[in-house]
């Protein structure tokens, strides 16, 4: 598949965070390695990858062939960072997984607010 | 494949084994929730029965067969975690981590750096030059930071 621009992968990758996380069912898969083919002394760019998991190959162990649902098929997404992008694509991954991974324990309530307390102290 | 205690120590093996292997290490994270029985499923409003996701970061590499894992829960670490894949994407190594300065793991192979600025760091602090074991570790340290 071809890779998507930085922008489409963030909207969709944030699209298939949310979906899963109010679904509470089901995982994402985020993969990072260097794009092969490319020249080994300059610095190789970063594929980046993510999946929802589903597989569009039959269950085994399922006798019956059951026809998915379109809806059921596999979610792929990729794309490509240059060396040189690597902070800024990185940094707002980082946001978008922050917002998207909502199923996972909330910081501690308590902490976070004597933190708040503590910043706006110093801010007046 | 073991799970290791620490996102820190978890980042630094990462980080020496992509050094080792920089072209074919991949690393994953899974973001899932726990499977449940789908003949058993909840009615639609129960939140307090909401199953809390997990975090699970994997560094593998097919060549030697080396799989490094490390799982959370906690939503807050999130954040740090992503960015620093994102330093190890651009290729750092455990000093450029930039975690807390706990002692490398393990001595990396290319301990000597006989071409570290010795002249030009020592000079304002002469009295402290007599330490050398210490000093050199800590200039191999800051040349790796510049190189890389």
């Amino acid at each position: 598949m071809a890779p998507l621009s930085h922008e489409e992968f963030f909207t969709s990758l944030t699209d298939l965070l949310s979906k899963t996380s109010q679904k509470s069912r089901g995982s994402v898969y985020l993969t990072q390695k260097p794009l092969a083919g490319t020249d080994s002394s300059a610095r190789p760019s970063i594929l980046i990858r993510a999946t929802d998991g589903n597989t569009n190959a039959p269950n085994p162990k399922k006798n019956k062939v059951e026809k998915q649902k379109k809806s059921d098929s596999k979610v792929k997404l990729s794309t490509v960072v240059a060396p040189e992008d690597l902070e800024g694509f990185y940094t707002r991954y980082a946001e978008v997984c922050k917002g998207g991974m909502t199923g996972l324990k909330k910081r501690d309530r308590k902490k976070g607010k004597a933190k708040a307390k503590g910043g706006a102290k110093t801010k007046a | 494949m073991p799970y290791l205690p620490t996102s820190q120590a978890y980042l630094e093996q990462s980080a020496l084994l992509l050094e080792a292997y920089p072209n074919d290490t991949r690393i994953t994270t899974k973001y899932n929730f726990p499977s449940q029985k789908p003949a058993k499923q909840s009615p639609p409003d129960t939140p307090s029965q909401t199953p809390i996701a997990s975090l699970t970061l994997k560094t593998y590499n097919p060549t030697s067969g080396i799989c490094l894992k490390y799982r959370t829960n906690k939503g807050a670490e999130v954040g740090r975690l992503i960015t620093s894949l994102g330093k190890l994407a651009g290729g750092a190594n455990v000093a450029a981590l930039g975690l807390s300065n706990a002692a490398p793991v393990a001595q990396t192979g290319d301990v000597e750096m006989a071409d570290a600025p010795e002249e030009g760091g020592s000079a304002p602090v002469s009295a402290a030059a007599k330490t050398e074991g210490n000093k050199a570790g800590k200039g191999r340290k800051k040349g790796g930071k510049g190189k890389r």
